[in-house]
């Protein structure tokens, strides 16, 4: 049976990674199969769009949300201050984690007061609200491995409702041991893309036109990007990767069309019919 | 379209099911005691559950709270009813949102503390499924049999209360028939000093919006409510939800409550309705100097007529990501019973409006409740007939 369908556009993204710091280079380095990619160094993005007090108290998983989401809003061209937003983690920020329960494994338990508010899993969104000055509606969302997915199905689902843009951020910071036992995350990867309701989008923007659907059942899902299996693989949200390259794909190809799946769950996925993309050359 | 609620049950440090919390209700008795908490030397009172040891779940998904949620899944009979509808629907057709904020980072907690000599987990805290934000949901879920979309929402203390949103929206959009939503917060070491840093916990049983009030009480708490768009004689309705940002810090709320006037102005414009139809108001009401100022004063400017209001962090403690679910069931069994829980603890208000202090028997049509939490994140919910 045919489910009902979201009908959204990209019409933006922000990336971060090692060896990539936009969606820009991306591009660039698609375009050489991505092979110097492994050899560079991951850079933590600086947190120059919060303000001074923020940035002293942000580590590497906020300033990583809050870089992606302006870089997404860039591309896409929407207003930072009004965009609602939705943040999404497998693990959320393993740094805070690891901090608090090695502190609270001590005989005296005591905590910073500013390490303890960004324990919060909505830590990056409070982050980017203030850095934006944005008092429309954000929240984090999770679905441990399947997060990704999870996330843009939720994403999906607001854009559809709010009649307008709503931004999506994915991020994982790389797992120290112990709790790589949890998840083994070997690279930091983020990512941000914006969704809009398809039929609110002039047809001469840039986007990525796609119906999307929740489905379940043994599906097969998409594999990563030639060349970033390695990264892909990486990170719990390495699907991104995968539609950043679709979004970078549309360009050579606008009216290429097909389906992308990415896991939303145990035994389901999200599935997006690709109605063809344009703009992205820029 | 309109949003029905078929069943609900709240497990808290006011009992187990919904008839431990009528029964507290009733005989205005406090879930919070000063009993100590295990690693801990925080002079305060906490709400917490009393969990039998008897409540046992797989050694995978060990944790205390795995074994709160298991324990308020055992109440009310609201599997057989998320049972019941799973049968009308499609199997993907049910889906599942629940907040939460501290997940089972206890377990993490108790990992770290027994780390072998190598610094890795021990064996028996090898449970990936147990350290991640999103064990709650994906417990429940097995329990209920959920196989439609299934998320967790953590957004601090509004976690439980924008679970609704996420729900409504689904149920609007058609991608569900039926969706459960939650909540699920324990107490656990982080909260405790995480708090005690920030000089927000009171060391006597919290007096939300009194002229004394010195901090809040934690607590915890599970709850779940079922939700669908097909209507019964008698079902409760789901009428709105608000959600907004402060835009302003990590953990003091906007002076003028900017982002707490939004969040439930949007609750009004989603119900369609004004301020002055709503008969309730359960406050989020915490305690702290902080919040109960900013919230006084925007729930002054906007409530008009004789709407009741009242705090109940004094019954329940703060049960953080999971006091979204706790109170909207207090709105819920207020408008089924009659019964609207009053300000427990607080005897000498300090509000810009009248506070019911003392629970009373009122009918009433609409019921509204918010949640504010760290991030700047508030989110308001509105409840009907």
């Amino acid at each position: 049976m045919i489910r009902p369908a979201l009908g959204v556009a990209i019409t933006g993204v922000g990336l971060w990674t090692r060896g990539l710091t936009s969606f820009a280079e991306f591009k660039a380095a698609r375009k050489s199969g991505f092979v110097d990619l492994a050899a560079s160094e991951f850079k933590p993005p600086k947190p120059a769009w919060l303000p001074a007090r923020e940035r002293r108290r942000a580590g590497l998983m906020i300033g990583l949300g809050v870089e992606v989401a302006h870089q997404a809003c860039e591309v896409a061209g929407v207003p930072k201050d009004a965009v609602p937003s939705v943040f999404s983690s497998a693990l959320g920020d393993t740094a805070v984690t690891e901090y608090m329960c090695r502190r609270l494994a001590q005989p005296a338990k005591v905590l910073s007061p500013t390490k303890f508010h960004n324990s919060v899993h909505n830590a990056a969104s409070g982050y980017w609200t203030i850095s934006a000055r944005n008092r429309s509606p954000s929240t984090f969302v999770g679905a441990f491995l399947e997060s990704f997915g999870a996330g843009l199905l939720e994403a999906a689902s607001q854009a559809v409702a709010a009649h307008g843009p709503v931004l999506y951020v994915a991020c994982d910071i790389a797992t120290k041991p112990p709790l790589t036992a949890v998840a083994d995350v070997r690279q930091t990867l983020g990512a941000a893309f914006v969704l809009e309701r398809e039929d609110g989008v002039a047809r001469d923007r840039r986007c990525l036109r796609a119906e999307l659907r929740f489905r379940t059942g043994p599906l097969q899902t998409t594999p990563f990007p030639a060349g970033l299996e390695w990264l892909g693989q990486a990170n719990p949200i390495g699907c991104a990767l995968t539609l950043a390259d679709r979004l970078a794909a549309s360009e050579t190809d606008p009216s290429r069309q097909g389906w992308l799946r990415f896991p939303a769950g145990p035994s389901c996925c999200v599935e997006l019919h690709l109605e063809g993309g344009r703009g992205w050359e820029d | 379209m309109s949003v029905y609620l078929k069943a609900y049950t709240l497990t808290s440090a006011l009992g187990a099911g919904n008839g431990g919390l009528r029964a507290s209700l009733r005989a205005n008795r406090t879930g919070l005691d000063d009993r100590e908490w295990r690693g801990s030397d925080v002079p305060c009172f906490l709400g917490r559950v009393d969990l039998p040891e008897s409540v046992e779940v797989a050694p995978d998904r060990w944790s205390r709270n795995t074994r709160l949620i298991e324990f308020g899944l055992r109440h009310d009979g609201f599997v057989d009813a998320v049972a019941e509808v799973g049968e009308r629907v499609e199997k993907d057709r049910l889906g599942l949102v629940m907040g939460t904020s501290t997940s089972a980072i206890d377990r993490t907690e108790e990992a770290y503390r027994e780390l072998e000599e190598d610094g890795r987990f021990a064996r028996r805290y090898r449970q990936p499924e147990v350290h991640n934000p999103h064990a709650p949901t994906a417990f429940a879920a097995e329990r209920l049999g959920v196989e439609g979309p299934r998320i967790t929402v953590s957004a601090a203390c509004a976690s439980s209360a924008k679970v609704f949103a996420t729900a409504k929206r689904w149920l609007e959009q058609d991608l569900v028939d039926a969706v459960v939503v939650g909540g699920a917060d324990s107490l656990c070491l982080s909260v405790i000093h995480g708090f005690s840093a920030l000089q927000l916990v009171s060391p006597e049983p919290c007096r939300p919006f009194s002229e004394d009030r010195a901090g809040i009480s934690l607590g915890e708490a599970v709850g779940f409510v079922l939700l669908s768009r097909e209507p019964a004689p008698g079902d409760l309705r789901l009428l709105g939800v608000g959600e907004s940002c402060d835009a302003h810090h990590m953990s003091s709320s906007h002076p003028e409550g900017l982002g707490a006037r939004l969040a439930m102005e949007r609750a009004l414009a989603d119900a369609g309705i004004s301020m002055n139809e709503v008969d309730y108001v359960n406050l989020h009401g915490t305690g702290t100097q902080g919040n109960d100022e900013v919230e006084g004063k925007v729930c002054a400017a906007m409530m008009e007529g004789d709407v009741l209001a009242s705090a109940t962090k004094g019954w329940t403690g703060h049960a953080l990501g999971a006091s979204g679910i706790v109170e909207a069931v207090l709105c819920l069994e207020a408008l089924a019973t009659g019964f609207v829980p009053g300000t427990r603890n607080t005897t000498t208000p300090d509000a810009p409006f009248e506070l019911l202090l003392e629970s009373a028997m009122r009918p009433i049509d609409v019921a509204l409740t918010n949640s504010f939490g760290f991030g700047g994140v508030n989110c308001s919910v509105v409840f009907g007939r």
